[in-house]
């Protein structure tokens, strides 16, 4: 059974009656690629991601010993004990069966894009975008990612007013998105991933993402993304300027 | 030896990597960040004795996130529990931190705290999926449940979670007409 995007929205948004839902929740049971579709359509899991991804603010101090004793596996005590053990060995079992059966999760850009899909011209409207306030939002982005920004190529981008450098993250990996008004003040974005050495390099690919013409490529552990402010948005401008500052 | 050396550094980077998404899982579960510091340090000490059973170095935020779930259900719920309810703990949303505005502030301690208030089955779903990323499939692994409840979970949740969400909105429409 196929089910349109219409349909999964109005379910996520609790629009669907008992046994329509029933029926999109079973399909989704035997079907990770509609699973994947639902996740990615799912207007709650965005913001209550951005609230969320910023606690704790600091990383959280853990005190752990420099040489650890590997723990035995004490018979004290018993039956009960043997019987956890035992349990949790099921639980591994069938945990690994799941995770063997996982739909591919979400990569950074699929996700950067469902979240630059929600910014409209309010949200950037009202960012302080003072020399002072972007001072600081580059000095502290550019030392999360360990590299510059170029932010006098960034500055002079065409077609775009640098309005705020963020700092999110990925799976771990700091994430940096700036974000420009365009000069009918639609927000846009270019965002930078630290995805550590070894990543593998990867050409430029342009692809609607969310609703959005994007444009990717990786360079020397770093992974880059333009997200125009439409799906018709030509980035070809704006491209040729940033993979020659950001060649890696 | 040099597999148990190395299975001992994968863990602890993983404690490294993954110590606020623990420390996020903690506060899901028990509702208050002093116990999530508690959890989180019992966590990671128990996978560091345990190193030597981690055979995939992949997923290893998922195990540890098991080992969060096991500690708080066999060892620390129900004394936190009942201190919670004597307290009445209310979610502590000075835990965000401060955003680029006093609007995306206060919205984001009302989304806060209409999380916290969640039931906890609803709680550590919303945490796991909407926040962590993980799938539907993985959070019902984790969680041990069907990816049904799963679903029904964060229906129930998003019901919840609507009327903040229609604030915003109304907000941002109210903003954009003046």
């Amino acid at each position: 059974m196929k089910f349109s995007d219409e349909t999964l929205t109005a379910y996520l948004e609790g629009k669907l009656d008992e046994a329509e839902a029933r029926a999109i929740e079973s399909a989704v049971e035997a079907d990770p690629e509609l699973e994947q579709r639902l996740m990615a359509l799912d207007p709650f899991a965005p913001v209550v991601q951005a609230v969320f991804e910023r606690v704790p603010a600091e990383t959280p101090a853990v005190d752990l010993p420099e040489h650890v004793p590997v723990a035995p596996v004490r018979p004290a005590g018993g039956g009960l004990r043997l019987l956890a053990v035992a349990a949790s060995v099921a639980v591994v079992a069938v945990s690994a069966t799941y995770w063997a059966m996982r739909p591919k999760p979400l990569g950074w850009a699929a996700q950067a894009a469902i979240y630059q899909s929600l910014y409209t011209p309010d949200t950037i409207a009202s960012l302080d975008s003072s020399p002072q306030a972007l001072d600081a939002q580059f000095a502290m982005a550019e030392e999360q990612l360990g590299r510059s920004l170029n932010r006098a190529a960034l500055e002079a981008l065409p077609g775009g007013e640098l309005k705020r450098a963020q700092i999110l993250s990925f799976k771990g990996k700091p994430l940096v998105q700036v974000v420009f008004a365009d000069e009918q003040g639609q927000p846009f974005a270019f965002c930078v991933i630290r995805q550590g050495e070894g990543a593998p390099t990867r050409e430029l690919k342009e692809a609607v993402l969310s609703g959005l013409a994007t444009a990717t490529w990786a360079r020397d552990g770093y992974g880059y993304m333009l997200i125009g402010a439409k799906d018709q948005t030509d980035l070809a401008g704006q491209l040729d300027i940033l993979t020659t500052s950001f060649p890696g | 030896m040099s597999v148990e050396t190395s299975s001992e550094q994968a863990v602890r980077g993983a404690i490294q990597m993954h110590s606020k998404r623990v420390w996020r899982f903690g506060l899901a579960l028990s509702g208050a960040s002093d116990v999530a510091d508690d959890l989180l340090q019992s966590t990671c000490l128990r996978a560091l004795e345990r190193h030597h059973q981690v055979t995939s170095f992949e997923r290893l935020d998922s195990w540890l996130i098991t080992i969060c779930r096991s500690i708080w259900l066999n060892e620390v719920r129900a004394r936190s529990v009942r201190k919670a309810q004597a307290l009445s703990v209310t979610p502590e949303a000075e835990l965000i931190a401060a955003g680029p505005d006093a609007e995306t502030n206060i919205f984001a301690a009302e989304v806060f705290t209409q999380v916290m208030q969640l039931p906890e089955a609803q709680r550590e779903t919303v945490m796991l999926v909407f926040v962590e990323g993980y799938s539907y499939r993985e959070a019902a692994a984790l969680l041990e449940v069907p990816i049904g409840t799963i679903m029904s979970r964060l229906s129930n949740a998003r019901q919840k979670l609507k009327t903040v969400m229609q604030h915003e909105a109304a907000d941002a429409v109210r903003r954009s007409g003046k």
